[in-house]
């Protein structure tokens, strides 16, 4: 059979995209000798900085389970005035350049500001703290969890839910033995989301916290202070770990599309 | 029906690469430009002399990027971002890590001095004044700052001040006891971005340079000459000074001796648009042009700028020379 024109503009397109996303990836990842990889892997910081950036990145993700599961239920379930308006408030932060993002969070926790200063009263502190920099990741990386577990409660009939309910289950056993095991699946591919945008932040976090360091905020501290030499095998390491977040996720909705 | 189809394929790809076609010449970067890489504390500076440079000069687009100095040599030595002048807040960094693969020679243009700032909301506001800041910097739940010493000279100069303090006030101790209220965190990349801490509330205090203090209208405390690192003369005293900053590799160091803060500019070797550049230091090392906008900026100049030797002088672009005289 011959194909059309079409098929080889689309095929030669995808080869421009995996070419222009690859090539810099295999460049970094071929830059660093295996020497150098080993002896970042023994290097203290760097563990520490790679542990940090997973720890804080697990943070945001399950604040965001927590309380943005409900939000997520409450908007693909019901209709209300202002809806849309509130999930355009919940994508904002995709759309907010990074840096403003962590000016306008340090500018709320500075004790210049009345919710600062009840912070200070409490002992919290939000520049250079780990709490700080979850409360970063969590701004950046809570409208993919929402918009993911939204979009999988969506998929479930809501009929199901008034059977159960008008079998004389409570909301809150519906929600714990219907819902929730036909939509775990879309909820963690929302919080695997939410961490592998967590972990690759950078621009917000610098300005919130440059110590303690994550390892996107070493990779810059290694590079302004001694080159790209010795900031490629900390790079190498963290874009292993997204790669096997997303690789993740793509095994867990190839699963799903199968199931149907 | 199809054969009209693919014929709208093949008009769109065309005008998208027309549409695509004029911004060629802006990657490339090929039209009339003035790369300069700065230190953070020229910024607001710079961004005057742009503006007067473009009016004199139409064609010209000036492209800044500001940065610590040592990370605008990095993005020279191993980026290999292309740039045509580069403005550092220590004239050492070009000498240390540029002259002579990157560049053959340091023009010196200006000097500043450190001072500690403030504003009003800062803890104890109201009682700090010459004599006792380094109490308050040493007392519990004072927030303050200084930037990387592995970064950014400002850094490493703000720690040499502590240390000149002990001397001068005569008080041991001085340094180990103000530092030792300063955790880690409070460190930034780069001294400009404390002053939006200390606006914000989230900082107390933090070393910055005067001019820097002056364009963002932060309080500050004017120190001695002896330690503010803004008076030459008093070099002798600044060299009892010594920070261990990072080396050309981690657990390397190099050790960073006092002297006075003197800010250093160079053009870049083979650099995209050398007659551009050359018009632009032209302007900006003129007593009437850019040494004029730094002098109201609270940075004072040194009229005429200075090159070290006879050598350096006669290395000069001859555009330059007549702007410059050889003073040690």
């Amino acid at each position: 059979m011959k194909r059309e024109a079409f098929f080889w503009i689309s095929v030669s397109c995808g080869l421009v995209i995996m070419a222009f996303i690859l090539l810099p990836l295999i460049q970094l990842f071929t830059s660093p000798s295996l020497d150098m990889l080993k002896e970042s892997l023994s290097d203290k910081d760097v563990m520490r900085s790679i542990w940090l950036s997973i720890y804080t990145a697990g943070m945001a993700a399950l604040i965001s389970f927590v309380f943005g599961t409900p939000l997520a239920y409450l908007l693909a379930r019901s209709d209300f005035r202002g809806k849309r308006l509130v999930e355009a408030v919940i994508d904002l932060p995709i759309a907010i350049p990074h840096p403003v993002v962590g000016i306008a969070i340090l500018s709320v926790a500075g004790k210049n500001y009345w919710f600062g200063q009840i912070l200070t009263e409490l002992g919290v502190r939000i520049m250079g703290s780990v709490t700080g920099i979850v409360t970063v990741l969590t701004f950046v990386g809570i409208p993919f969890y929402l918009n993911a577990t939204k979009a999988g409660f969506e998929a479930i009939s809501p009929r199901l839910e008034k059977v159960s309910r008008s079998l004389g289950a409570s909301m809150f056993s519906t929600f714990a033995r219907i819902t929730f095991p036909l939509a775990w699946r879309s909820m963690l591919i929302g919080i695997i989301m939410c961490c592998a945008r967590a972990i690759s932040e950078f621009g917000a976090v610098v300005i919130v916290a440059y110590h303690p360091m994550v390892a996107s905020v070493l990779i810059y501290e290694r590079f302004e202070a001694y080159g790209l030499k010795y900031s490629q095998p900390v790079a190498v390491w963290l874009v292993s770990i997204s790669l096997i977040l997303f690789f993740l996720l793509r095994i867990l909705t190839l699963h799903k599309v199968e199931e149907k | 029906m199809r054969k009209t189809g693919s014929f709208k394929w093949v008009e769109f790809m065309v005008v998208a690469t027309l549409l695509f076609l004029p911004h060629c010449r802006v990657l490339a970067g090929s039209s009339d430009q003035v790369i300069i890489f700065h230190a953070g504390s020229l910024t607001i500076p710079l961004a005057h002399m742009e503006k007067e440079f473009e009016a004199m000069y139409p064609g010209v687009d000036v492209l800044r990027e500001a940065s610590g100095s040592q990370k605008c040599a990095r993005k020279i030595i191993d980026l290999k971002k292309p740039c045509d002048i580069m403005a550092s807040a220590d004239y050492k960094v070009i000498d240390k890590l540029l002259i002579p693969n990157y560049a053959d020679w340091n023009i010196r243009f200006a000097t500043n001095q450190l001072v500690l700032c403030y504003t009003e909301n800062s803890k104890y506001a109201s009682e700090i004044n010459d004599e006792n800041w380094y109490n308050i910097l040493a007392r519990k739940g004072v927030i303050w700052g200084h930037s990387d010493p592995d970064l950014d000279p400002c850094g490493y100069r703000a720690l040499m001040v502590l240390q000149l303090a002990e001397e001068y006030y005569k008080v041991p101790g001085l340094y180990d006891k103000t530092v030792a209220n300063r955790p880690k965190e409070n460190i930034r990349p780069k001294s400009v971005e404390l002053g939006s801490l200390l606006q914000t509330g989230n900082m107390d205090y933090a070393w910055e340079y005067l001019s820097v203090a002056v364009q963002h209208e932060l309080k500050y405390i004017l120190l001695p000459d002896e330690i503010n690192l803004g008076n030459y003369q008093f070099d002798e005293f600044y060299d009892q000074a010594v920070v261990r900053v990072a080396g050309k590799e981690p657990d390397t160091f190099m050790e960073m001796r006092g002297s006075s803060v003197t800010y250093g500019v160079t053009m870049i070797k083979n650099s995209p648009n050398t007659k551009e550049a050359e018009a632009f230091l032209q302007y900006m090392l003129d007593p009437q042009g850019g040494l004029k906008v730094l002098k109201e900026m609270g940075q004072p100049p040194f009229v005429p700028c200075r090159v070290p030797t006879e050598a350096a002088k006669s290395s000069l672009p001859e555009s330059l020379q007549n702007l410059v005289v050889i003073k040690d």
